[in-house]
């Protein structure tokens, strides 16, 4: 019973990963808090639905959403913080504009899928149980364990082997410095987003196949536990977030599954909060949570 | 003449409601404190004052003090830990609180009446009470703004670093801005619950967070009528434009879009930042012109 927790808890941190390594890469390299991140991933689970309602096979409505979430991420980065950028004080102001941004977007939504529910036809994925050592493993949760690693894996190849992925590390060091060597700031930027943008899409098509309940709210809660995950595993690391990311999947599936219903939540954000009081930088972040401003 | 007036109490009633959590916000922003606690507080403080009320039999002055007291004593508790963090960590840590108070709401449904919400509350606050409440904290944040209190305040926000070079307190001023933070909105929360009937537990989540923000923000965050101008404009555009009430959470995405990148210290800021610019400048010429005749003779 509880290796069948742990191993449900893995999956689901699986997807937690695609979300929260995307929210903190923006983290990492800019230092904004992208609020508007919960929207993205759900316009990933919109436009895989309505792919998939039009017609379209499952792995089209995949790949439309990762390339919509991205671009409209990069959307995003350029209405909403381009222009903060320049000026002092973007980090208050990066936070209200992507919230900004989030409520237009669920609006938009919202009008689109007229305030309802929606759910995948019932045989999008055909319902196949895996049994072996007592444990029970669906094709769903295959796919979405796939999916996740080979995404993570693509994004590791591409941040840490390509010319590109120096670029963004270098820039995430020190943008003057990488600007003086012939970085392009503003495009590595919006690659960026764009990798950001098509993770989130990529965990909201899996979490709306796996719950079959897509709304414009959906968004919301896997906005707090990707706060929850990345302070965990340090704001702005990636491998943090990756390892937080499990760690808080097994954790929730845990906890749902021993504590009390109704105190999960607060649970999760109690840890939370005493981590942020404890070791404020997480498991592998860097020193700067207590630093005094001195800002203007 | 009347009737068209009191066609508009309701509103005018929510706009001294939300003024006063909006200088909640107001003052934690002002004393650089990236706080973003008031929607959890003042849901502490409105189940407190309802709680009191329902339950205990208390009469509802009492249990307004009560209400700003627990606003202030939770206030006090979390302030510990926001001393030891800045910036992003300070939002995300109250964004956890928000969450935590909301899920222990509904978690105690014994006491908070869960989902279903706190119900029966009797009426005890009407326009006249509001108002009051209205000029009193007005006046409060006025006196704040111009003692040594609001200079520390502003000291920090620009600078702190330098405010502590010059033996202004940090953690002190910041504690005592969120205690007056946290009493404000306990006080505003228990108000809106002697004056609303019920109280539900999303009614202080996600979006009265974003309400509240988008009054400070778009109005602005220094002056005393910032908070003012803001709750003004955002709650008239819906009730002005008509077709606009419908996408009421599209109209506020975008102006916290346009005014963060465009007015980033808000209308009133700004307004007020421009008079002084040229009445400055206008004095500037003045001595300027005496110069030069000056040295012409």
């Amino acid at each position: 019973m509880l290796l069948q927790q742990l191993l449900n808890g893995l999956v689901v941190g699986g997807v937690y990963a695609l979300f929260a390594v995307g929210f903190n890469l923006i983290f990492g390299i800019q230092r904004f808090l992208n609020l508007a991140h919960g929207a993205v991933f759900m316009t990933g689970a919109f436009v895989a639905y309505y792919t998939v309602e039009a017609g379209g096979p499952l792995i089209l409505g995949f790949l439309a959403a990762i390339i919509i979430s991205g671009l409209l991420s990069v959307l995003i980065e350029i209405v909403c913080f381009r222009r903060l950028r320049k000026s002092g004080d973007a980090e208050f102001g990066a936070i209200l504009s992507s919230m900004g941004a989030s409520l237009v977007i669920m609006t938009v939504w919202q009008w689109i899928s007229k305030t309802q529910v929606v759910r995948f036809p019932f045989d999008t994925v055909p319902v196949v149980i895996f049994r072996f050592w007592g444990l029970r493993v669906s094709l769903l949760q295959v796919i979405m364990m796939v999916a996740a690693v080979v995404i993570v894996m693509i994004m590791a190849w591409f941040l840490y082997r390509t010319s590109f992925g120096r670029q963004v590390r270098a820039v995430t060091d020190n943008e003057k410095a990488a600007t003086l060597v012939g970085v392009n700031p503003n495009r590595t930027y919006s690659l960026t987003y764009f990798i950001s943008g098509a993770l989130a899409g990529a965990a909201g098509v899996l979490v709306g196949l796996a719950f079959n309940n897509i709304n414009y709210m959906m968004g919301e809660p896997y906005l707090l536990f990707g706060f929850a995950i990345i302070i965990l595993g340090g704001l702005g690391s990636i491998p943090g977030a990756l390892l937080a990311s499990l760690i808080f999947g097994m954790g929730q599936t845990l906890a749902i599954a021993y504590l009390p219903s109704g105190l999960t939540t607060a649970f999760i954000f109690s840890a939370m909060f005493l981590i942020l009081l404890v070791k404020p930088t997480g498991l592998m972040g860097r020193e700067e949570a207590g630093i005094l401003r001195g800002r203007r | 003449m009347t009737n068209i007036l009191l066609g508009y109490q309701p509103l005018f009633d929510l706009f001294l409601l939300h003024l006063g959590m909006a200088y909640s916000q107001w003052l934690v922003l002002r004393a650089g404190v990236f706080s973003l606690a008031t929607a959890g507080l003042a849901a502490v403080g409105a189940y407190t004052g309802g709680i009191l009320v329902v339950s205990l039999g208390f009469p509802a002055p009492v249990a307004l003090l009560l209400a700003g007291l627990a606003g202030g004593i939770v206030a006090l508790g979390l302030s510990i830990p926001l001393a030891r963090l800045r910036g992003v960590y300070q939002a995300i840590a109250t964004v956890a609180f928000i969450q935590i108070v909301l899920s222990l709401n509904i978690y105690a449904s014994g006491l908070t009446g869960g989902p279903q919400g706190l119900n029966g509350i009797p009426k005890t606050v009407g326009t006249v009470t509001l108002l009051i409440a209205g000029i009193l904290t007005v006046y409060l944040m006025y006196t704040i703004t111009n003692s040594r209190l609001g200079r520390a305040f502003d000291a920090i926000r620009q600078n702190e670093a330098v405010a502590a070079s010059l033996g202004v307190s940090i953690v002190r001023h910041q504690t005592l801005a969120f205690i007056i933070s946290g009493a404000l909105a306990g006080v505003y929360g228990a108000l809106e619950a002697f004056h609303s009937y019920a109280l539900a537990p999303s009614q202080f989540g996600f979006t009265f967070l974003i309400s509240i923000l988008a009054y400070v923000v778009l109005g602005g965050r220094n002056t005393i009528i910032g908070p003012i101008v803001g709750t003004a404009i955002l709650l008239l555009l819906p009730e002005i434009a008509r077709p606009l009430a419908e996408a009421r959470m599209l109209v506020y995405g975008l102006l916290l879009i346009l005014v963060i990148n465009y007015l980033p210290h808000g209308i009133a800021d700004t307004l007020i930042e421009r008079a002084r610019a040229r009445r400055l400048s206008a004095r500037l010429a003045k001595s300027d012109s005496v110069a030069t005749t000056a040295t012409r003779n």
